[in-house]
């Protein structure tokens, strides 16, 4: 407290002045965490498209359930042949074609086009219509949602824990670690994005990934089959590497002076508890804003790269696989594409609303965004 | 030969009538003397000539007559490539296509020694368009040149006498013995260690289509080889584009069968969007589309451009290989098994109705096509099911291979690999790019267990069917035409004695029953593969072609009688 002597001028805490005032409860400071929780409860725009976006999420996660009880058909099972009663009447889910005899000549008759969506006419089935193989199209948006959201997010934890070690290392030891780090992040950030993943997807879809040595009769290392989804996971962790770890790099060389770290070195602190325990908890805001944002990347990635084929294998649905494949049909069966474009631009939409919010939160002069060709 | 449903060759209608007649006027330059005119006219069949055909097309795999087994080639060769004798360039519909005419030969051959030797004499004069002349030697360079490029056609060669050393070792062949040729006299000749029913036909095909001495004994592509025919391939970019000019050393009239033409120039753009294609058609930027139309569009084209479209039952057979070879289609109870597991009306719905479901492997425009009754395998989940426990393959992992850039062979796929799964396997399935799939399926390291193919008749004889395709003697470790590895030996032995007839009793009745029978045997008692239809193409023309001139011969479009309105 401070004491007025002979006219002693000092300095109080906004806490002892609070509580000098009679009765005043003391103010407790707030950490960063609590401040940016605050900031971010008060960005209702934010939080709502967090809503949607979990929104999508459980619904994906219900998919099976949706399959079960409502559709009655698995992501790939076909129904080519198959009839459903509409209003009362059976309608084939694929229309019949063929040669016909008509009036003695033989006539072709055209069909195979799906069945559009009955919006609950058809008993809860083919809501949002059939594909070609006559397969569910509401099914395979979940189960195709829950390819991409687990791609996407598992891509991009991967990838954001590559890149924060990677980022730790380069800008902590300097030097020649920091170099090769370095140009290690620049030799993938020379590649536009996508053209890299497709090499890598393609390449590894031909005879999967096995690498690894045995260690006492136990396997250790990867060993991926081309049609894995890990595969997809791996190739767009390993392409957004440098998205991450670069500007993560830079806010790590610009705190190893700072007298904290000059401090914990003093105290016989080691290299690794400077990293992890003093380094990492200053860029950890930004870490989460990245890996927020580098989902919705991830998410879109996948999605060019299965709509190229060198994602997800097809028949397994993917949003990007389920644009794929009604790319061609867009005149007759729009919804093929049309769904599953609809749930990624909501997704993508919502993930990066919230993850604009949640960078304003932590902190609201950052600049921090995902930029790649 | 694999795969028809790329026929697109457009026309371009870039090239205004007026111009076309200016340019007529101006009479570019072009073939004096007795060389084919290269600017706007009249044939003297009364059909005209144009400057410029633009057209979309399917890609292929190869743009070289010694290597290539794709449709898509084979519809650009019968114009350039020519053999010793040809088929007909005629329309099925309205007259024999079946039939072979003389070619580079004066006839279509001598036959003596009981069917076992064959003797041609070439036409004089006859140059390739590098200005080569074409000599009788070339004949049998042409064909060494096969066997030294692994040839997906040397198999039809192995009854040539002197041909087993380069059968053992096709990239080391030097001579065969059995090909006598005369530069001087011109003469040909084709000793045959025995009788060959089809082996006229197989004189026809591009394999055996004749290309200069000095050609490369390797894929040659940039150009390709010299042409010998009315029009040359002037450049290729694969999967991308080619061009095709006259032959400016083709004399009018030079063989009977083959019409001159009358583009001057066809310029086509590659893709195996069928989508694309057809919009490219449509739009009027090109005018002919050489894929198959959108399978999902037909009302849609046929409502608004009905005069313009064109469908034609083709001599093919869409089918699953099965393969002999591997687990678990080593097993006859899971072939039959798949057989009742694929209902072939769902597959013919795919193909937006293009198509006549099928269970006989031959199909029903030969003679020798006997449709095989009672239905041998109607539609039947529970019993592919039972067949499958049975068999005591359940649960294996099977890899179904597909085409991944044609959207119904890849639905295809798809469809099959469903169906696996229903009856009890681990079905997964391979996608490979059009382009490069029967070469990967046909290489044995592949160990492709299950997939689509397709064939179209190369010759209108059963031993083009059973023989190439089924046949357990002719199963080789690459470019291999038998994906099943189908070895029955019983049946090998009767193919062999059916296909080893002379010509005159190659089309008996009995021998006709003969080859139905091994049709029915194939199917009923070993399950060789899963025939599933029959295909029906189509050909799109933009309206400023004239369809009258369209002649469909067994399975191409000729574009070279293409003409405008």
């Amino acid at each position: 407290m401070a004491t007025t002597g002979q006219e002693e001028f000092t300095l109080d805490t906004a806490a002892e002045l609070a509580a000098e005032e009679g009765g005043a409860k003391a103010i407790q400071g707030k950490s960063p965490w609590a401040i940016a929780g605050r900031r971010l409860r008060r960005n209702y725009v934010a939080l709502s498209f967090l809503g949607v976006f979990v929104l999508v999420v459980v619904c994906c996660l219900l998919a099976p359930l949706y399959a079960s009880h409502v559709s009655h058909l698995g992501e790939n099972d076909t129904n080519s042949g198959g009839v459903v009663t509409v209003h009362g009447q059976p309608v084939h889910v694929i229309s019949q074609g063929g040669t016909k005899i008509v009036n003695g000549q033989p006539k072709i008759v055209f069909g195979g086009i799906p069945i559009g969506p009955q919006w609950g006419a058809a008993g809860g089935q083919y809501i949002l219509g059939a594909d070609e193989l006559g397969r569910d199209i509401g099914t395979r948006l979940l189960f195709g949602g829950r390819n991409s959201l687990f791609i996407g997010v598992t891509a991009a934890a991967i990838s954001t824990a590559l890149s924060v070690i990677l980022a730790l290392l380069a800008g902590y030891f300097g030097g020649l670690v920091d170099w090769v780090i370095s140009r290690f992040f620049d030799l993938i950030w020379a590649f536009p994005v996508v053209l890299l993943g497709i090499a890598l997807g393609t390449a590894l879809s031909v005879n999967g990934f096995h690498h690894g040595f045995h260690l006492f009769g136990v396997f250790i290392g990867l060993n991926l089959s081309g049609s894995s989804l890990w595969i997809t996971i791996l190739v767009i962790a390993f392409v957004f590497i440098p998205y991450i770890g670069r500007p993560l790099r830079g806010q790590v060389l610009a705190l190893r002076n700072r007298e904290f770290v000059e401090a914990a070195t003093a105290q016989g602190a080691g290299s690794v508890r400077i990293m992890f325990t003093e380094l990492l908890p200053n860029i950890a805001s930004s870490v989460l804003v990245l890996f927020t944002l580098i989902i919705a990347n991830a998410i879109l990635t996948e999605v060019g790269l299965s709509f190229l084929g060198a994602g997800v294998r097809l028949p397994n649905p993917s949003w990007g696989t389920m644009i794929g494949e009604g790319s061609d049909k867009l005149s007759t069966a729009p919804g093929l594409s049309l769904f599953p474009g609809i749930a990624i631009a909501i997704t993508v939409l919502a993930i990066n609303v919230f993850g604009d919010g949640l960078r304003d939160a932590l902190d609201p002069r950052a600049k921090i965004r995902i930029e790649h060709g | 030969m694999r795969t028809k449903r790329l026929r697109s060759v457009a026309f371009a209608l870039v090239v205004a009538a007026g111009l076309a007649l200016v340019v007529s006027a101006c009479g570019s330059g072009g073939g004096g003397g007795g060389k084919t005119g290269t600017t706007s006219g009249t044939t003297p069949n009364g059909q005209r000539t144009f400057p410029v055909l633009k057209a979309v097309w399917a890609t292929t795999d190869y743009m070289d007559p010694g290597l290539s087994y794709r449709l898509a080639s084979w519809q650009l060769f019968q114009d350039v490539y020519i053999g010793l004798v040809v088929k007909a360039h005629v329309s099925c519909q309205t007259s024999n296509c079946t039939k072979i005419e003389p070619g580079l030969a004066t006839t279509t051959g001598t036959v003596t020694d009981g069917g076992k030797d064959y003797k041609f004499t070439l036409r004089k004069g006859m140059k390739y368009s590098n200005g080569e002349t074409v000599k009788a030697s070339d004949f049998k360079h042409t064909i060494v040149r096969d066997f030294n490029m692994n040839s997906p056609g040397i198999g039809f060669f192995g009854n040539i006498v002197g041909s087993d050393a380069c059968e053992a070792n096709p990239t080391k062949c030097k001579d065969i013995s059995g090909i006598i040729t005369d530069d001087g006299a011109g003469t040909v000749e084709i000793k045959l260690k025995k009788p060959e029913s089809d082996f006229e036909f197989v004189l026809s095909i591009p394999f055996t289509s004749v290309v200069p001495s000095s050609t490369p004994n390797k894929d040659t592509e940039n150009p390709p080889p010299a042409g010998n025919g009315p029009y040359y391939i002037a450049s290729y970019n694969p999967s991308k584009s080619f061009v095709v000019k006259r032959n400016p050393n083709w004399k009018k009239h030079e063989i009977p069968a083959i019409p001159d033409g009358n583009p001057d120039e066809i310029k086509a753009v590659m893709t195996d969007d069928q989508a694309q294609s057809a919009q490219l058609v449509a739009s009027g930027q090109d005018d002919y589309d050489e894929n198959l139309l959108p399978t999902d569009q037909l009302s849609h084209y046929k409502s608004k451009f009905g005069d313009q479209i064109r469908f034609f039952t083709t001599p093919s057979t869409y089918y699953f290989f099965m393969n002999f070879r591997l687990a678990p289609f080593d097993n006859l109870k899971a072939r039959q098994a798949v057989n009742y597991a694929v209902d072939r009306q769902q597959l013919v719905n795919l193909r937006g109705g293009l198509g006549v479901p099928t269970y006989n492997f031959l199909p029903p425009s030969y003679p020798q096509y006997k449709k095989i009754t009672p239905n041998p395998y109607p539609y039947n989940l529970q019993k592919a099911k039972q067949l499958v426990k049975q068999s005591g393959t359940a649960g294996q992992t099977v890899t179904v291979y597909t085409i991944s850039d044609v959207a119904v062979d890849l639905s295809t796929g798809e469809y099959l690999q469903g169906q696996l799964k229903k009856i009890g396997y681990n079905a997964k399935l391979k996608a490979i790019a059009g382009a490069n799939y029967f070469t990967i399926v046909g290489n044995q390291a592949t160990k492709a267990q299950i997939g689509f193919t397709d064939w179209f008749e190369d010759y209108p004889y059963p031993s083009d069917w059973f023989n190439v395709l089924q046949n357990g003697d002719r199963i080789t470790k690459v470019h291999n035409n038998n994906y099943g590895n189908v070895d029955v030996k019983s049946l090998n032995t009767q193919m062999n004695k059916l296909a080893s007839l002379p010509p005159n009793q190659a089309l008996s009745a009995s021998t006709n029953a003969k080859w139905a029978a091994i049709d029915r045997d194939l199917m009923v008692k070993y399950a060789s593969s899963v025939p599933y239809l029959n295909g029906i193409l189509t050909s799109f023309f933009s309206t400023r072609m004239n369809v009258d001139c369209d002649i469909y011969d067994d399975n191409n479009d000729d574009v070279a009688q293409f003409c405008t309105k």
